[in-house]
């Protein structure tokens, strides 16, 4: 009985062709006979061929390998002495019959920087447009944001001067927590403080009263307050270019301001004029004065007079009063770049608005004011007689 | 002088190295590598990665002529530039990382080159389990087997080397790891199928 290695020795010796020619017809008999044996045979080969095919693979990536290496190290060299390659090439062409490549002399750096910019091309791009992308969003955001922070107060420099409650709301809550914490026991009146608030003042006894369109801009609901006193009131009219709004107070137990001790102004009134206003800039009433500047408004409205009078938010809808005690405006705003320069409409809008409201005849008649009753009054005389028909005005969104 | 004609001729390329003509084998190394060290740079590789690519490529091509298996449709530069890209985009998919960016837009050409990767795999496989066989027979079988079928040493030398009496005993020794070697490759060649 035969090993298998004998059987290994007989193959080898068989494909060698180092038989004699019976033993290899017996060989070859068995073979055709025995599958087994066969099978055998088959396997050894493909161990054998595998085998050399492996050792030819190892030889053939060495050549490869060296090949490349010759081709790396033959490229340095060329490309630091370039004469003397370039005479060694015309040598080596007719040497090897192989062609010159031309080649860009690169440094180590520039190499690797190169290596990485290919390897992370596409990478690097993503994030140099997400940057881009990112840094436009973000100035595009802002910028948007600003112009609409903007928009409904001011535009070009002119500002509107109604007023945002929403900071005072913050710091009248803490005060009533403060309060609360005081007096646990009683209930704080909890006022909504609106958001945002104006001055007013009243244009008739019966109810009507003045104030800047702006202050009353997308209202729900109005309240008119004076010290304790609180009214409900309604828009009658509007107009917007001259940034007027007459209003109308609603309470069933209201029963009149009384007598108004102001007259309105029909006409012009001359640069120069002092004048003064009354406004709710803060809780409390506040007084200012200044001179009448100039009769034309902002960027030349000839609709509003430019006053330089320091007014702030809340001043809005505020009456405009000369000397005497006329009524010559309805301060409207001011520009942010120039120096005090506030704005007020002109009274003698004021005064066809209201007529042309009369003649259309549409709800109470006007009952407008005839007399002036502060004439030759003293400042102080004649705001204690104004301040009780000057309000605030706050408004609901 | 520029880029010059290259002075074999696609047939005469075969032939030579056909004939194991190193210097053919070299030129014509040296010939295309820039192409595919080219796409393989543009395509997210290094240096490197297309150097083995490329040696790859070559080998594949160099197996081909030495089986004298090689029916060629097109020159040697499409056929190895389609071996190559195919290994490439190959490496490339495993990597994943840039799996999505593939320059694969290129007209499909009929180069035959699929179908030899396929066969170029398939025997890839074998050597390495061969290679992995031959680590796990061990000494002295591994240097004897290695010596003689992959080193082309006589059976003298190897006697001399090992120091065995005579050529016989090293001749058995041989077979016995011969067997050796064939149950391990066999099982290790059927795991892996």
């Amino acid at each position: 009985m035969k090993t298998e290695a004998d059987y290994y020795a007989l193959f080898e010796a068989y494909r060698a062709g180092g038989l004699a020619d019976a033993e290899r017809t017996a060989l070859e008999h068995r073979l055709a006979a025995d599958p087994a044996l066969a099978q055998r045979l088959t396997e050894f080969e493909e161990l054998t061929g595998t085998l050399t095919g492996y050792g030819r693979r190892l030889a053939l990536r060495q050549r490869l390998a060296a090949i490349h290496a010759d081709m790396v190290t033959e490229q340095a060299p060329r490309l630091d002495l370039a004469k003397v390659a370039e005479q060694d090439e015309r040598g080596e062409q007719f040497a090897s019959g192989q062609a010159p490549r031309p080649m860009l002399r690169i440094s180590r750096t520039e190499q690797k920087l190169r290596a990485f910019w290919q390897g992370h091309r596409a990478t690097m791009m993503v994030a140099a447009a997400v940057a881009v992308l990112a840094v436009f969003t973000t100035l595009l955001g802002l910028e948007m944001y600003r112009t609409s922070q903007q928009t409904s107060s001011s535009r070009n420099g002119y500002t509107m001067l109604r007023r945002e409650v929403e900071r005072i709301k913050r710091d009248q809550r803490s005060m009533n927590r403060a309060i609360t914490q005081i007096d646990a026991g009683a209930p704080a009146e909890r006022l909504n403080p609106g958001k945002f608030s104006g001055t007013g003042f009243a244009l008739t006894a019966d109810g009507y009263l003045v104030t800047s369109y702006h202050v009353i801009q997308g209202a729900d609901s109005l309240l008119i307050e004076r010290g304790q006193q609180r009214f409900r009131a309604e828009t009658v009219f509007t107009d917007v270019a001259h940034d007027l709004a007459i209003l109308q107070i609603t309470d069933k137990d209201f029963t009149g301001f009384g007598r108004l001790p102001y007259a309105f102004k029909r006409g012009q009134s001359e640069l120069g004029e002092k004048v003064y206003t009354l406004g709710y800039p803060r809780e409390d009433l506040v007084f200012n004065d200044g001179s009448l500047s100039a009769r034309s408004g902002f960027e030349g409205d000839t609709g509003f007079y430019q006053v330089s009078i320091p007014v702030n938010p809340g001043n809005s809808g505020g009456p405009l009063l000369d000397d005497r005690g006329n009524l010559i405006g309805v301060v409207s705003g001011r520009q942010m770049d120039v120096q005090s320069a506030a704005f007020a409409t002109k009274s003698s809008y004021l005064m066809r608005l209201v007529d042309s409201l009369s003649a259309a005849g549409a709800g109470k008649p006007y009952n407008l004011p005839r007399y002036n009753q502060l004439g030759g009054a003293t400042r102080p005389q004649q705001i204690r007689k104004l301040q009780d028909y000057v309000f605030v005005v706050k408004v609901y969104e | 002088m520029g880029k010059g004609q290259p002075s074999y001729t696609d047939e005469e390329f075969v032939a030579a190295i056909r004939r194991d003509d190193e210097r053919a084998l070299a030129q014509l190394y040296r010939l295309h590598f820039p192409m595919i060290s080219h796409y393989v740079l543009q395509n997210s590789g290094t240096d490197d990665e297309a150097k083995d690519v490329y040696q790859e490529g070559v080998m594949v091509f160099y197996e081909k002529v030495r089986d004298g298996s090689l029916e060629l449709s097109c020159q040697i530069k499409t056929y190895l530039y389609a071996v190559c890209r195919r290994l490439w985009l190959k490496r490339l998919a495993e990597k994943t990382r840039f799996g999505g960016r593939l320059d694969d837009h290129e007209p499909f050409l009929e180069t035959g080159a699929e179908a030899d990767l396929e066969r170029a795999e398939e025997k890839e496989r074998q050597l390495g389990t061969m290679a992995q066989s031959l680590d796990l027979i061990g000494e002295p079988c591994r240097s004897l087997l290695e010596g003689f079928y992959l080193l082309d040493k006589s059976m003298q030398q190897l006697t001399d080397e090992f120091g065995y009496t005579n050529a016989d005993n090293a001749k058995n020794q041989k077979y016995k790891c011969l067997v050796r070697l064939k149950k391990l490759f066999f099982n290790q060649y059927q795991e892996s199928n």
